[in-house]
């Protein structure tokens, strides 16, 4: 059984609770255990860094160390959590003055950094560790017919990290392929949802989620799942605003790809959060029903 | 044995003696031991000083001369010629460079003084070791070797047969030509390609002076300026070139196409059997056994039965060839390669349909092209209505390539003008950073382009896309681009988009030049003897690089730099015999324990190891000199000519002739 | 001695640390504000940004909204020819305008961060809630309503939370804070 150290985020607690549902369920299922790390703080997503770096690192290394402790690799289903992390990380073994300072500090809570663990994205697990061909194997109910629109977003492949493909990745495409649903072209996959310019600057994020949205509803998406809390907030709970903004009807369901991990692998829909949703499942529903039924 | 060396401190005008006090170096300089004489004048490089040096060697007997003024990238041959006329060995002659090291360094006048002094007693210590060395001569073979045939190869090798001597042609296509043969209309005349091109090719494939090797690749390269041996892989064409008139009935009734991905861009089809385009020099065809339904199968044989030459050209048992050859010299003109779009994923090549590289719109603008020179979409029917041409496509881009590729500014001026011309009524948009047009008549291209109408929108294109947003972009494919001159972001639809590629340098151009001991820069492009002064020549003698393998450039340069290698050649071969620097290493063979560690520490392969009697040996003709063989040898049993143990010892010596310290021993009692 | 510093010299100086190579090898070419999902709603395009700092134009990158309208989504970054970490100039120019309080006026953005700070520094972890205030305000009736609604809608979902959660060692928490910043900082 595969160990991680998983750190939540604040929004999985409350606004994204289906996310973390049907993270634990479904990677318990293909025998990977998320243990979550104790005490964690928040990560200080982009506001802490508007305001002040070195404090921004130092959130960040608390939870890095926290989770040292157990010598598990770091694992965040967040975008913004998993970027914060692999970057902070990433600095503090380039620059071990900054390290030792940050040490210092984290003494204060009985904390020492030493930069041995690996920090991944929910979904490297899901594709790295526990494999596609497993999924694929696993997958007792595929979600065949079911449109599917790889919603990437940016901080999960942005900054680039080792000349990976930044512009046209297809790791979410194979994914959503070995759990049976039909990927669809989403040309603006890797565009931004404006993350926190919901709150300030709406008028912009209003904008760019309009973009996502209108995209998707072209290329007839069932679904568009999403890897960020954020983003899915963004695209789900806001649609009403832009289609008021817009005058525009859109009515499409933003799930978490866990969750779609989570039908395809026959879980209960309720243990994955589903029927948290503003906008109705659709779709997805009758196959949740449908299969589990 | 003590020699009498006679000492010369030169002003240079202010620029030593400003700093310098050197007619208090000269005394102190004239006390040193061994030093017969020593003076110092104003200006010894010019004839007054150098006949100072000469009157003194004759009437004094020097047998050591040392003169301390600039740099030996200056003056080292004038004086070293001067001491050779007054009979004196030229390698009995020393230089202390009390200028670009010294006086150029410090405005500290006392300091200089003590350096100068330092610098000429490491000089004279140095110069009283120093063995009488003659130069080596080595007799230059009159054949040359050119390898690529493009437009710098063809260049080339004319240049040299006119002149007179024998040239071997050696291209790894079917025919000579290179890319140029691919274009339609060259910038900014708007001449066509083929038919400047086609005579000089002709030529080539006629000259008595030319042997003209295609269809072949250089395997090895051994030996040393004027003297290589080259084998050369002639692949099998399966076309007996001596029966083959070059009728083309074979290519006719070949029954198979398969998708040219090399002349035709994968724009056209070609036979199995065929030649790379009509005009091709030499005229013989030639089969792809990949796709060769009778190679892979044992079935058809259409082109053999329909050959009609008695007896039959086609030989389906024609193997490779190895040709060995002796050359004098070598001219590497291998072109270049076009950068890879699809490494730039979100400018949609290969993704999106419409999307070209502008081999390939050249290759649609020819008129003996696939589309008989009909600008049309990927539906090879229907013309755009709109065209954006993006310019600097990996190039000046620290993601892919930082150079700037020099000619593509040109050449996307020349499709807006193409499509200009072709479909009157079609938006043509140029999207750039900076419009790069300095050669003859190319600002007045630009000039040209501008006032037919051709929309210039300053700003490198951020991507391609296909998702529209407004009805006015449905079905076409929007150019998302910063207008820096306005100070908007413009989403521009066009039916057709052409990306203007960085030229990079060939993909094996890092074996090319290990295959023939030189080197290659980060971007794999060849590295010239010095970037200004000498871009034919380089570092290995006799080897000289020509057009864009030296890195991006257009046609005139291509033609300039062949024709300068090829003269550079000519007066090599004219002087028949050439006289190489004496100054390199040799391997005392007797004490030599054939370690080989010298072998592979040679940058330039120069040592080779003798496996009957176990020991190493350096090629003089090959040695630069470098001294690396002698630092490396763990025995201390190479000596470098002019740079012997002795010498440098007492060159040490002689800068630490002030430093007083002894060490201290430290004893146990 | 030189005693006070160009603007783009003290812009330099801020980006001195960060991974991308010095803004003033900018080329100008426009690809950060062709990529920029927000850039219709920037006073300035990043790419003007960077030129008026070149230019020392202090006054009019201070009070320009373009940084405060970055969404930090980083495709500037991974395209610039030039290597240049504009996200990483955008972040610094949302702090050094903070430091010196000097911004636009009815900006969300500077108010938003102070707000987070100081609720991640009261509980360790964030609380939308709290945050509410600094933007909501800021709407017009029609929206602030669509607001409210969507966050009942949110509560009987069972994802909003009325009381926020926070960390058990949140002493120790303040003590490394502290510790971070030796002479008080902005805890």
């Amino acid at each position: 059984m595969k160990k991680f150290a998983y750190y939540p985020g604040c929004s999985l607690e409350s606004l994204s609770l289906s996310y973390h549902q049907s993270a634990i369920e479904s990677t318990l299922a293909l025998d990977v255990e998320l243990n979550e790390i104790e005490d964690w703080n928040c990560c200080g997503a982009t506001a802490y860094f508007h305001a002040d770096e070195l404090l921004a690192h130092t959130l960040v290394a608390r939870n890095l160390a926290i989770a040292e402790k157990d010598g598990l690799d770091f694992v965040a289903p967040c975008s913004g959590c998993y970027k914060n992390a692999y970057f902070t990380n990433q600095q503090l073994h380039e620059e071990p003055d900054l390290a030792d300072h940050i040490n210092y500090a984290l003494e204060e809570d009985n904390l020492h950094l030493d930069g041995t663990i690996n920090v991944k994205h929910l979904i490297e697990v899901f594709i790295d560790d526990i494999g596609l061909e497993q999924l694929k194997s696993k997958s007792i109910h595929p979600l065949e017919g079911l449109r599917v629109a790889p919603y990437y977003g940016c901080q999960l492949v942005r900054p680039r990290k080792d000349g990976e493909n930044v512009e046209n990745p297809q790791f979410f495409e194979e994914l959503l392929s070995a759990i049976g649903a039909e990927p669809v072209d989403y040309g603006t996959k890797m565009r931004c949802c404006g993350g926190s310019l919901i709150m300030t600057n709406r008028e912009a994020a209003l904008d760019m989620v309009f973009q996502l949205l209108l995209d998707a509803a072209k290329q007839e998406t069932d679904v568009i799942a999403t890897i960020c809390p954020l983003c899915n907030v963004n695209l789900e709970a806001y649609q009403k605003q832009v289609n008021q903004e817009y005058k525009t009807e859109f009515k499409i369901p933003v799930m978490y790809f866990t969750q779609l991990v989570g039908i395809a692998l026959g879980i209960d829909p309720k243990k994955l959060g589903i029927g948290k949703e503003l906008i109705s499942s659709g779709e997805l529903e009758k196959f949740a029903s449908k299969e589990t039924g | 044995m003590s020699e009498k060396v006679g000492v010369y401190i030169c002003h240079c005008g202010t620029n030593i003696a400003k700093t310098v006090d050197v007619e208090d170096v000269a005394t102190w300089a004239g006390e040193q031991p061994n030093v017969e004489i020593a003076r110092e004048y104003k200006f010894m490089c010019s004839s007054l000083g150098q006949d100072l040096i000469e009157e003194d060697i004759k009437e004094k007997g020097l047998t050591r001369v040392v003169v301390a003024s600039c740099s030996p990238h200056m003056h080292e041959k004038t004086f070293r010629t001067a001491c050779e006329r007054a009979g004196m060995n030229p390698f009995f002659f020393e230089m202390a460079n009390i200028r670009e090291h010294d006086s150029w360094t410090t405005d500290d006048k006392p300091a200089a003084t003590q350096k100068a002094k330092a610098l000429t007693k490491a000089a004279v210590d140095r110069v009283v070791h120093n063995q009488p060395l003659e130069p080596i001569p080595v007799e230059i073979n009159q054949n040359t070797l050119i390898v690529g045939g493009g437009i710098a190869g063809i260049a080339s090798a004319l240049e040299l047969a006119d002149a007179g001597y024998h040239v071997y042609l050696v291209e790894r296509e079917p025919s000579i030509g290179g890319h140029m043969a691919q274009l339609d209309k060259t910038f900014p005349t708007l001449d066509c390609s083929a038919c400047i091109l086609t005579p000089k090719m002709v030529d080539v494939g006629q000259h008595p002076n030319i042997t003209l090797l295609t269809y072949s690749e250089v395997e090895k390269v051994e030996g040393y300026l004027g003297n290589f041996s080259v084998a050369v892989r002639k692949k099998a064409r399966y076309v007996n070139e001596e029966h083959c008139t070059g009728c083309g009935i074979c290519i006719e009734k070949c029954p198979y196409k398969v998708i040219d991905n090399v002349f035709e861009s994968g724009l056209g089809v070609r036979k199995v059997i065929y030649r790379p385009f009509p005009q091709a020099v030499p005229k013989y065809p030639v089969i792809d056994t990949d796709n060769c339904v009778y190679f892979q199968r044992g079935k058809c044989k259409a082109c053999q039965l329909f050959c009609p030459t008695e007896p039959n050209s086609i030989d389906f048992e024609q193997e490779d060839e190895i040709l060995q050859i002796e050359v004098g010299n070598i001219i590497l003109a291998t072109g270049y390669d076009l950068f890879d779009v699809s490494k730039i994923p979100q400018y949609g090549y290969g993704r999106l349909a419409n999307v070209f590289t502008s081999l390939e719109f050249e290759r649609m603008v020819n008129a003996s092209g696939p589309t008989d020179g009909k600008i049309v979409l990927r539906d090879m029917e229907t013309p755009p209505k709109s065209v954006a041409i993006v310019h600097c496509v990996g190039s000046r881009d620290e993601n892919y390539h930082k150079y700037c590729s020099k000619v593509c500014c040109m050449y996307s001026l020349k499709f807006a003008h193409l499509v200009h011309e072709r479909i009157p009524d079609a938006e043509v948009y140029n999207c750039y950073i900076d419009m790069r047009t300095p050669g003859k008549g190319y600002e007045e291209f630009y000039n040209r382009l501008l006032e037919e109408g051709t929309h210039f929108i300053r700003g490198k294109v951020a991507e391609v896309t296909d998702v529209a947003r407004i009805d006015k972009e449905e079905g076409k494919l929007i150019v998302q681009v910063a207008d820096t001159l306005i100070g908007k972001q413009r989403r521009i639809p066009v039916d057709m988009v052409i990306l203007s590629p960085a030229m990079e340098a060939r993909s094996d151009s890092k074996e090319i030049s290990q295959l023939f001991k030189m080197g290659c820069d980060f971007d794999g492009f060849f590295v010239e003897r010095h970037p200004k002064l000498d871009p034919v020549a380089t570092m290995t003698d006799g080897i000289y690089i020509a057009g864009a393998c030296q890195g991006p450039k257009d046609v005139p340069d291509s033609v300039s730099q062949g024709a300068a290698a090829a003269a550079r050649v000519v007066s090599l071969i004219s002087r028949g015999t050439v006289m190489m620097e004496p100054v390199r290493a040799t391997v005392n063979q007797e004490e030599c324990s054939g370690c080989r560690i010298c072998n592979t520490m040679c940058p330039y392969n120069a040592i080779v190891f003798h496996e009957d009697r176990a020991v190493s040996e350096v090629i003089t003709a090959l040695c630069q000199g470098c001294g690396t063989c002698v630092a490396a040898c763990p025995s201390g049993v190479i000596s470098g000519a002019h740079f012997t143990n002795d010498q440098l010892f007492s060159q040490i010596e002689g800068i630490l002739w002030d430093v007083h310290s002894e060490p201290e021993l430290v004893t146990g009692d | 001695m030189e005693t006070s510093l160009t603007f783009s010299k003290e812009i330099a100086n801020l980006l001195y640390a960060q991974h991308g190579n010095p803004i003033k090898d900018c080329i100008q070419c426009g690809t950060c504000s062709g990529s920029c999902p927000a850039v219709e709603f920037m006073d300035h395009s990043p790419r003007q940004i960077i030129a008026m700092i070149g230019a020392d134009m202090k006054d009019e990158v201070l009070t320009s909204n373009t940084y405060w309208s970055c969404a930090s989504c980083y495709q500037c970054n991974v395209r610039c020819p030039a290597g240049i970490d504009i996200a990483g100039m955008m972040y610094g120019l949302k702090r050094y305008t903070m430091w010196k309080d000097d911004y636009k006026e009815n900006l969300v953005g500077p108010h938003f961060a102070e707000s987070f700070m100081k609720m991640i520094m009261r509980t360790g972890r964030s609380f939308e809630p709290v945050l509410a205030p600094t933007y909501i305000f800021k709407l017009d009736a029609k929206d602030m309503f669509q607001e409210a609604l969507m966050a009942t809608s949110l509560f009987f979902k069972g994802r909003m939370s009325l009381v926020p959660k926070k960390i058990k060692r949140l002493d120790n928490f303040r003590n490394i804070v502290k510790r971070i910043i030796p002479f008080g900082g902005t805890a």
